[in-house]
Formats: structure tokens, sequence, C-alpha cells
């Protein structure tokens, strides 16, 4: 900018018309760039795919599909920031979308809404970054960090000599098979190679063993807070449906029948998610 | 994959190769040499992924700038900074390859082309100032992914993609080129002049005529003037400028002529003419002889109908001549005898005693005339602008000798015999001939069309132009098979003249008035209304259809989607749903129809595959179905 001008300053001082060209060429070519670095972070649509479980203070690998829905012309250099955490893509095709991954963390457990993504780029040429936000729509649960406990619900461990099987996983026992991942797994758990071919995260899910039905009392449960109390009873439903018994939850009046599939296990933390938060 | 490393070397490579060489005709020898060199150097260190440590290009630098300063001063300034420009940008080929090194790089070559423009307007700039745009656009497009990450690598697909985007942009901002240039504000006076040199030194006709000088004369081909007039005959194509009128030595050179003062010319053809000369260092003016007036040009005019500028025309610029084609110029009273019959010191004793003969008296000046035109023809001169009499006396030896020699020897050899007989007589200096560019309806005269013929003094008719050389053998000028080839080149160069490098306040000022006053006296004509409704509508229509087929969807299955939704919509506007499943929709509505169109459509899309032809017939036979229901 600061050469355009001396250029100006030459050109009107010398009357040189040729150095009104090269000031007109640069100010033309400063518009189009503008128009062109508008354009290339226009027309880009946003979705994030969060994972079934988002524990808060954990941080869980989210991808980000984004797609540019221009009609010819390709976007260049995009970053998409969801929540302050950056992904970049270098060429994003018309019509072709792509898929990055980010590391996201939430402090607070309840209901969170997806804050739009941040869309920036210095493309075409690095002097500015232009930015423009993208909304994601959506909202999602943040279940409590769990947090380990003692007492008398440890025992998923059985007593030597008496595995039974179950088709509950855990962490503890064979590799009974490669699954999704779904964001509560520990990071070691994930299979790294698999995960590298087929572009997604494929965990690893070990056997566990099987018990018989308990109902946890969240006002019974051992804590300093709300919040402790939470984050055991989360702990301790994680624990026992993996380890294959069938739990249920008693939150004040609300009861919660005992059952022990992956669906009411994540309708439970989806309550103790937003306990206490209306 | 193609390493952006590699892309963006080789693109700044060709920028600053861009800004170097309109730039070269022009440096100081060191730096003209030291800018390949370092360019080759350049290129080695890259091919071994090398680079200069700064510890030795620093020191290079600051000896480098004492020794091109040390010639600093006023009259030098462009000269010193071009070389040091060019320098710094060779210096700046060699140092490490990083993102502000690459831009300090594109910046020094923008600057040496902006400085080749103070040495040199011509159209061929454009050509560099295109290209370096071009170049640079793609290399700071280059230069982003190289900031992003240094070390990427982009497939050729994706390569082609980023450098045709990125050629778009100096093609898209061309008309804002073109329409910032016309509005960009000009000023009356420019206040750093001096830096304006664009001109040769030295170009024009000569203002001494010295026969014998030297043994040839070379026929330079540069451009002198164009004139933009309507065509005239090939016999009145004379363009005067100066007048020689005495002596210094044997050399005709101009001395303060006595006051004369024109009455008129004779009558004959009036011509107009917009004349665009090249810049020259000479303040006389030419125009079709015989020049009546001149504008557009402040300029003081002599009684020998001779115009002078009252600046150098060292800046390109133009005026207007109006002429009268005729052969003489009637002057107010007699001439000063004494001052227009004076001779050169040496006249040979046959030369003189020829003057006595046609000076005999009883004889009127035009008689005088007819006799000495009789005795330029008896000697059989021939016209050569090689093997020249040189001597002490070339007149002589021309005359009576040699027998061959240019225009200055025939109006130098008539007008003194014309002296001697009493006679006066003066030479006019200036261009004969001129080639009509039919395509740009202008002359072209060129410095070999240089010519010098003779006036004398007649009573009763005043100065008559007299070309003795026309009466030698051989005086034609042979017209070249590339004349219609360099006809057009010089168009080209004649209007870039006349629509880049002579464009100014003035005619930004006409343009704004002219402009304005079209849009006040701005009339619809007749039916033009209508016309321009028909037109509209036209248009209307034509961007409804692409609009339309740029918005349906582009695969046959959204297609068909699209049309089954439109077609429910309008059969069961109450149950229908924004924004449900085709599945829910058909099962909320309970229509057999709807859910044969979901099972099929689902079958197919839903598991990422195409629609068979016989599915997609029976998909649009159910939206059929569906529209006669309604109906």
């Amino acid at each position: 900018m600061a050469t355009t001008l001396l250029f100006g300053v030459a050109a009107v001082n010398t009357g040189n018309n040729l150095l009104f060209l090269i000031v007109s060429a640069m100010l033309g070519f400063m518009a189009v760039s503008g128009i062109l670095g508008y354009l290339n972070i226009r027309g880009l649509s946003v979705s994030v795919h969060l994972p079934d479980e988002l524990y808060a203070g954990m941080k869980t690998l989210v991808s980000v599909r984004i797609e540019n829905k221009k009609r010819f012309l390709p976007s260049f250099l995009i970053t998409a920031a969801v929540s302050g955490s950056p992904t970049s893509f270098i060429l994003l095709d018309p019509g072709k979308p792509q898929i990055g991954s980010l590391l996201l963390g939430f402090e607070e457990r309840g209901l969170h809404g997806v804050q739009p993504a941040l869309i920036s780029s210095p493309f075409p040429v690095n002097f500015f970054v232009r930015f423009t936000k993208v909304p994601i729509s959506g909202s999602f649960p943040v279940f409590p960090a769990p947090r380990a406990t003692a007492g008398q619900f440890q025992g998923g461990k059985p007593d030597a000599g008496q595995v039974n099987a179950s088709s509950a996983m855990g962490h503890e026992g064979d590799l009974a098979k490669i699954s999704d991942y779904r964001g509560g797994e520990p990071l070691k758990q994930i299979h790294w190679r698999l995960s590298a071919k087929h572009e997604e995260f494929k965990v690893k899910e070990m056997t566990a063993t099987s018990d018989e039905p308990v109902v946890l009392e969240l006002d019974l449960i051992p804590g300093r807070s709300l919040d402790d109390r939470l984050s055991y009873c989360t702990y301790l439903v994680n624990r026992l449906v993996k380890s294959g018994r069938p739990v249920g939850l008693k939150l004040g009046d609300r009861v919660i029948a005992p059952a022990s599939t992956r669906l009411h296990r994540l309708k439970m933390l989806g309550e103790l998610a937003v306990y206490g938060k209306n | 994959m193609v390493r952006i490393k590699v892309v963006l070397s080789a693109l700044t490579l060709c920028v600053a190769l861009v800004g170097y060489l309109p730039l070269q005709p022009y440096l100081d020898p060191l730096a003209r040499w030291f800018f390949p060199a370092s360019i080759l150097l350049g290129f080695y260190l890259q091919k071994t992924e090398r680079t200069l440590p700064a510890r030795v290009l620093t020191p290079l630098s600051i000896l480098l700038f004492i020794y091109f300063a040390s010639g600093f001063s006023m009259d030098t300034i462009l000269t010193v900074t071009a070389d040091l420009m060019v320098v710094f940008l060779g210096i700046r080929m060699l140092g490490e390859r990083s993102g502000r090194n690459y831009l300090q790089v594109f910046a020094l070559s923008l600057f040496c082309l902006a400085a080749s423009s103070l040495y040199n307007l011509s159209a061929l700039f454009l050509v560099y100032l295109l290209l370096l745009l071009l170049l640079l656009a793609v290399s700071l497009v280059v230069l982003t992914f190289h900031a992003h990450d240094s070390e990427i690598a982009l497939g050729k697909k994706e390569l082609k993609k980023v450098l045709s985007v990125s050629g778009l942009m100096p093609v898209a901002s061309l008309p804002i080129l073109l329409l910032l240039f016309v509005l960009l504000p000009r000023t009356q006076y420019p206040l750093w002049n001096y830096m304006n040199k664009g001109a040769p030194q030295s170009t024009g006709f000569s203002e001494t005529v010295n026969p014998g000088g030297s043994s040839s004369q070379t026929a330079v081909k540069s451009i002198v003037l164009r004139v933009i007039s309507s065509k005239v005959p090939e016999q009145s194509l004379y363009w005067r400028g100066i007048v020689l009128n005495g002596f210094r030595d044997n050399a005709w050179v101009r001395l303060p002529a006595p006051q004369e003062q024109i009455v008129r010319v004779e009558p004959g053809m009036s011509v107009h003419q917009e004349i665009y000369p090249e810049p020259s260092q000479t303040p006389f003016v030419l125009a079709l002889n015989i020049p009546r007036s001149i504008s557009g040009l402040a300029h003081n005019q002599s009684g020998d109908a001779v115009f002078t500028s009252r600046r150098p025309m060292v800046k390109r610029s133009k005026y207007q001549a109006q002429s009268t084609l005729s052969e003489a110029i009637l002057i107010k009273g007699e001439v000063d005898r004494d001052f227009y019959l004076q001779l050169p010191r040496t006249v040979s004793e046959r030369l003189r005693a020829k003057g006595r003969e046609l000076g005999r008296p009883g004889l009127s000046a035009q008689q005088k005339l007819q006799l000495a035109e009789q005795f330029l023809r008896d000697q059989k001169l021939s016209y050569a602008t090689v093997g020249l009499p040189v001597g002490p006396d070339p007149i002589d030896e021309f005359l009576f000798v040699k027998k061959r020699g240019n225009c200055e020897f025939f109006a130098s050899s008539l007008a003194t015999t014309l002296r001697l007989a009493g006679v006066p007589a003066r030479l006019v200096g200036g261009y004969r001939g001129g080639t009509y560019n039919e395509m740009g309806g202008y002359y072209l005269v060129t410095e070999d069309m240089a010519h010098v013929w003779v006036e004398a003094f007649v009573e009763g008719r005043g100065w008559v132009s007299i070309d003795p050389s026309a009466w030698s053998a051989g005086f034609v000028r042979n017209r070249g098979a590339a004349q219609q080839l360099r006809m057009y080149v010089d168009a080209l160069g004649f209007y870039w003249n006349k629509a880049v490098i002579t464009y100014d306040l003035e005619k930004q000022i006409s343009l704004v008035r002219s402009a304005g006053g079209k849009a006040q006296s701005f009339r619809f004509p007749e039916h033009f209304l209508r016309s321009l409704l028909a037109i509209a509508l036209l248009l209307a229509a034509l961007a409804a259809v692409v609009a339309l087929y740029l918005r349906r969807p582009r695969s046959a299955e959204g297609r068909v989607l699209k049309l089954f939704l439109r077609a429910v919509r309008k059969r069961y506007p109450a149950q229908f749903r924004e924004r449900c499943g085709l599945f829910e929709l058909a099962e909320s509505i309970g229509d057999p129809h709807l859910k044969e169109f979901a099972g099929i459509y689902g079958g197919a899309v839903y598991r990422d595959q195409q629609l068979q032809p016989g599915e997609l017939l029976r998909l649009k036979e159910i939206i059929q179905l569906l529209g006669k229901h309604q109906s």
C-alpha cells in the first residue's frame, strides 16, 4: 500500500503517464484481490460432527466437515476455528466436502450450543487475514467430568476364575471388536493404525463382566458439592454399565429404571449433564 | 507433487528479470553485468540449496552503495538510483529466501520498471507492465501458500487451480486499470520535471548546413514527427523548420534576421495539421511549408515564417498548425539586400565567374533564376548520399569535378550562385516527403527525410521556394517491401503516444466537459424507449433462464426429488411439512404412491447409488400421477 502511495506521489509530481499506469494497475490489483479474498471465504458451509459422549474438562476429537457451496471458484487456505480450535484446509473444490479434525474441550457440563465457526484465510495476498463467521446449528450435552470413587460398586472386577463374559465392553478384558470412536473412550484405546486407514477414529473394545441391577441415588452419593456428586455418579454409571450391570438413576423424585444398553447409559448421562441447570 | 518453494523461486526469477530488462540499456556497466551474474549465481545456489550469509551480502551492499552514491548529483539522480535498485535486486537474489526477501524482490522489480518509464516512453512498457502484473499476482498468491507452510507441496491439478485463479486477478483488474488511468488526477505543471528525461539528447535536423563536412550521410530511420492531416499532393510535402540566412566561415547558419513582415502567401491549398513531434532538443517547430499559424504550444514567430518553441520540446507533446501549400511568401517592402547577398569565405573563381555571368545587368530576378537552373541542369549533377565531395572547396568540387552530392550541396550551390548573381537567397531546412499511414490517417516523417531547399527573393512575388535537388538525376526515394508492416507497427506506437503518453490535465478536463455536455444535451432518439424496453425485457428473460438453470439441482436425482416435493406440496398442502424425511413424509400422509417413491428413491440414493433409467422413469410417472390426482 505504501508502495502504491509512493508511486502515486511520483506520478502526480512527474506527470509521467507510465507511472500513472503503474499506480492504476496496483490499485486495480488491490481492488480485485480484495474481492477475491472476500469471495474466498464466502459460500462455505461448516458442520461439526461431535462424538456421542463429551465430558466436561476432557479434550475430545471432533471432526469438522466443510463444503464449498460456490459454483465455480475454489477456496484456498481456509482455516476453520470452532470454539477457538483451528483446523486448516489447503484447497476446497466446489461441491467436494472435506473433513478435518480438532481437539475440543468444554469446562462446564450442561447443554451447549455450537459457537459459529470462525472462517479465516490470508488468500490471495498475505497482507491481511480475512474473517467471517459461519453459524453451526445444533446443541449437545456435555456430561459431568467422571471422577473415580471408592465404593461398593467398584467390583466390576470379578473374583478370580469367575469371569462372566458379557456383551458389554470394558477396559481390561480381551480385544472384543473394533468400533467407531464415540468420544468417551480414553485416547489410549484409539486404534491409530486403523483410524488412519478409515479417515475416522476407531477404538479397541475390550470385554468385561456382568452383574446385578443397581439404582444410583444422586443425593446419597458422597461428595462435597453437587458437581462432585454428579462426577462420581457419572463415573459409576459408566463403570457399571460397561461392566454389564443394569443401572438406574434416582434424581430427586425422578427414577430411571435400570438397564444396561448404551442408549440408556447416554440417556442417564444426559440427565446428569443438565441436572440442576434448568 | 510440486513443491511450492520451487514454484516461488522460479516466479521470483522471472519477476526480477522483467524488472531488470526495461532498465538494462540505461545502466552503468557494473550494474548491467552485476545483475545477470548474480542471477546465475543465485540459480546455482538454489540448485545446491544454499544461500549467501548476511555477513557477506551486507558489506557487499554497502560497498556497492558507496561506489554508486559517489557519482551522485542532481543530474545523475535517476541513473544512480536505477543502478542501485538493480544492484540491490541482484543481491536479494543471492540471500536467504524468506517471505520478506521475496516481497523486497517484488517491490524492487516494480521500482525498476517504474524507473525505466523515466528513460523510455515506448509502448513496450505496457507489455512489461502487464507481464509483471501477471507474474506479481501469481507470485504473491504462491507466497501466501509459502507463508502458510514453506514445505508445502501441491498436486499438479491443485497447482493449476491456484495458478489459474491467481492469473485471473490481473485480467480482472484491467478494466479498473483503464478507468483509474483516465480518472486519476493530473497536475498542470509537474513538480519534478527534471526527472523526465524521456527524450534522446538530440534529434531533428541540423541547424547548420556545411557541405563537405563528411563524405557520406547516414540515413537514420528514426521518427521525427507524426502529423494527422488530410492527404496532400506528394510534391507539396515540404516540412519547414529553419531558415539559414548567413555564414560562419563556409557553413550556412541562422543569424538574427532583418525585420520582415509577411503580407500574404501565394494562394494554395490550406491544410490543418495536428502534429506529434518526437521529443528533441531543437526549438524549431515543424509544419507543412508554408506555416501560417501554430497553436497549442507557447511559441515565437519570426519574419521568415520560422516558428520556435519557447520551451524545448523534450517531453511528448502535440500542437496544431495551419499551413498554405504555396511557393512564395510576399513580404512588406524590400529585403535587406546587403544581408542576403553575403558570401561564404571560400568561393572558387569558376563559380564567381558564373555568378558574374548570371548577374549581368538587364536581367530580372526571375530570368536569373531560370539561368541558374539551366546552369545546374547543364552540370549533369547526380543525387548521392555517399562519396560526397570533401576538401577545401567542396562546392566547387561538387559543381565541376565530382558532380554528385546530397541536398545540402544542391541547395548551397544554388543559393551561393544566386547570391553571386545579385539575387537574395537563403536555405530552408526541414523535411521532404512523408509516409501516409492509411490506417492511422497520418503522415510519418523520419530522420532520413531531412532536406534543405532554397528560397530566392523575386520582386513582386516575394520569397520563392525552389528545390534544386529535384533537378538532379536519381532523386527518388525508394520504398521498402516491409513498408506495410512498418506502418502497422508505427500506427501502434502512434496511438500509444496519442492515448497514453500525452494524456494530461487538459485532456482530462475536455473529457469531463464533453461527457457533461453530452449528458446535458442527451435526448432519446425516436422509438428509443420502446426498443430499450424490448431489450431490457429480453435481457431479463435471458437472466431468468440462466438463473433457473444455475439454481436447478445438479443431478437427475436432485431434480426429480425437487419435482416430487413440489407435487406433494400441491397435492397435500395441509399435511406437507418442510424439513421432513422422505420416508417420514410418506408414512405421515399415507399415500401408497409416496411410499413407492420413497422406496425407490431411498433404495438408490441413500445407498450412495445412482438411479437406474427405469427407476427414474417410474419416479417421474409417480410425480405425474400425483399431478393428475390434483387436477
